[in-house]
């Protein structure tokens, strides 16, 4: 038995790389590839308190384990919305409720929140690069008066494929100082709203924010930082959260690499100005 | 400074081993590496092991838990760590800063790794100074001195058919006291390592190589590469790992074992996307991670000048080379 800062008695120390068990509280289906997984410990409590844009480990052992970024949490729980794209992911969007995961974590630097404090907040979404960004969002909200002015401008390929669509219809576009800008790739039937890329839906919106914070595929970053530099953003106050490999989730394994900085751990959650301090290797 | 004749050293040897689980270096069959210490062990003490003591702290494949899955359920067992005392006799300097770096990577940074935490913590060190520079031997130009091993226990000697010994640590102390009726207390001469060829000029290099992620170097020397990860495995300072399972219908353990930053796989992500999709960035990868990522990280160089990479590369791709060619660049 050893003492730790915690005050408690342990058996040995806590081992970092060892998940606890948890269980599969409630899915939602977001969009035909993209789940949302809430998730507990088998006593039904929080596995444990991630900030926003922190990540965890989630695993069923006999298939894989990988990074995901917690999308929101509550009062018992963390939620975490999965794409299908490799065999774990697969997997997990076979599971029911009720099955039990390994979950370790949290992980990551999450979102500079004392930077965010008081400033109209731009937040740009592609795809499933909502999932990070919703965490801040939810952040935002639940503590209102901390920030001002929010507005969202998310985009995927077709209205399927557009996820958490309750917040984007119904939640967001009733809180009040708070504007929700969707876009779909192509025209399709049922759809009255805007057609077209997230970066010239940026740029034609002209939102005039203090700082933004963008995540989607590599291809709309690539096109939306020009539009943020024209529209006059200094590199600190875009803020950006990245992915890569990872294995072990605390900065040992070595794969996550961009340059001296690894994403698990000096990550996901990087500034303009800080990448541009690192090799453009992501 | 202790010493005892180099005929008596089983003797010393044996009666270590009443304590500890004692690895010395010796030769079995065409290798050389440390094993543990029975009277039938060839002991080699004329050159540096060809593998390591890396695999000591952190093995090749080491089991990390268990588990057991059935229908909806999951079962997570911690392993047991084993609970006895080691003693690595004869570590040369250079494998001792490779374990200063592992450190570096396991121990620091806001996470300890229990498992190499486990393993560092029972182990004592005697480290023995180095006689002979091999051809490939390069550690005084990474700034390891082959007389003193940074972080040893005991520092020890091999001269004039003795060796001499000296505690720098109170677990060294107690090897001191264990083996007192064998000692002789005398003045032994520290021999000077003699015979260095390569003696690669490393001033500069890191902070030059900050600014060489585009360098041309890079597509010049990356085709010869066959991506073996020979250099990656042999390196007593590579600390990549890979995690997986073994699943044996319900039960199974997760395991982690070496992996290279060589390889394709390493860095592939689910959805196909690849941040170092070809050679030229897997091998700028591996010389910018030794000589200018770490130091930028951690302070100190991922390169201890051991050697061993030179002698297993196939295509000559030396790091010394590699070097060279920094301080050439416009």
């Amino acid at each position: 038995m050893s003492s730790c800062s915690c005050g408690h008695e342990h058996d040995q120390a806590i081992n970092p790389l060892i998940p606890t068990r948890a269980k599969v509280i409630k899915i939602v289906e977001e969009t035909p590839d993209v789940k949302t997984f809430f998730i507990s410990t088998l006593d039904d409590k929080k596995p444990f308190d991630p900030n926003p844009g922190q990540l965890g480990m989630l695993s069923l052992p006999d298939i894989g384990e990988a990074m995901f970024s917690v999308t929101d949490k509550g009062e018992n729980h963390i939620e975490m919305a999965i794409k299908a794209i490799g065999k774990l992911t697969y997997t997990l969007h076979e599971i029911e409720v009720g099955q039990e995961v390994g979950i370790r974590g949290p992980y990551g630097n999450g979102f500079p929140l004392d930077y965010f404090k008081g400033k109209d907040i731009l937040f740009i979404g592609g795809g499933i690069g909502l999932a990070p960004v919703r965490s801040l969002i939810m952040h935002c909200l639940r503590n209102r008066e901390d920030y001002g002015k929010l507005t969202v401008v998310y985009g995927a390929r077709s209205k399927a494929d557009l996820c958490f669509k309750d917040d984007l219809f119904n939640n967001w576009p009733k809180v009040p100082n708070m504007e929700v800008f969707i876009t779909i790739d192509k025209e399709e039937e049922g759809w009255d709203g805007h057609v077209g890329f997230v970066p010239a839906y940026v740029e034609e919106l002209a939102p005039k924010p203090q700082a933004t914070v963008l995540c989607g595929p590599p291809i709309m970053i690539k096109f939306t930082l020009p539009i943020l530099q024209k529209m006059g953003f200094a590199d600190k106050d875009i803020i950006t959260t990245l992915e890569m490999r990872m294995k072990c989730g605390i900065g040992k394994c070595g794969r996550c690499n961009i340059g001296s900085k690894y994403v698990c751990l000096d990550g996901p959650v990087f500034s303009m100005e800080e990448l541009k301090d690192l090799p453009p290797e992501y | 400074m202790f010493t005892f004749q180099e005929s008596e050293i089983k003797n010393l040897l044996n009666a270590l081993a009443k304590e500890y689980k004692v690895f010395v270096p010796a030769k079995v069959g065409d290798e050389s590496k440390f094993v543990p210490y029975d009277d039938n062990v060839e002991l080699y003490w004329d050159r540096n092991v060809l593998l390591s003591v890396k695999d000591k702290f952190f093995p090749h494949t080491e089991p990390m838990y268990k588990f057991k899955t059935k229908r909806k359920t999951v079962e997570i067992e911690p392993l047991a760590s084993k609970d006895e005392p080691v003693l690595l006799f004869g570590v040369r300097s250079c494998d001792l800063q490779a374990l200063n770096c592992l450190d570096q990577v396991f121990l620091t940074k806001g996470f300890v790794d229990e498992f190499y935490r486990t393993k560092r913590d029972q182990a004592t060190i005697v480290a023995l100074g180095c006689n002979e520079a091999e051809d490939t031997c390069f550690c005084t130009a990474m700034g390891v001195d082959p007389q003193k091993g940074n972080g040893a226990d005991i520092q020890a000697y091999r001269t004039q058919g003795k060796f001499g010994m000296e505690a720098l640590t109170e677990k060294g102390q107690k090897i001191i006291d264990i083996l007192k009726s064998y000692l002789k207390e005398e003045n032994l001469q520290v021999p000077e390592t003699q015979g260095f060829q390569l003696q690669p000029d490393m001033d500069g290099v890191a902070e030059k190589l900050k600014g060489m992620f585009d360098a041309e170097l890079w597509a010049e020397v990356a085709p010869t590469c066959l991506n073996c990860g020979a250099c990656t495995y042999i390196c007593p300072t590579c600390h990549c790992f890979d995690i997986s399972q073994d699943v044996r219908g319900e039960e199974g353990f997760k395991y982690r074992c070496w992996d290279s930053c060589m390889f394709e796989e390493y860095t592939l992500m689910a959805g196909g996307h690849n941040p170092r999709p070809s050679k030229k960035e897997r091998v700028r990868n591996r010389f910018m991670h030794k000589l200018c990522y770490f130091p930028e990280r951690y302070n100190m160089l991922l390169c201890t000048g051991c050697g061993r990479c030179l002698n297993v590369c196939p295509v000559n791709l030396h790091i010394t080379s590699i070097i060279g060619k920094v301080k050439e660049a416009n």
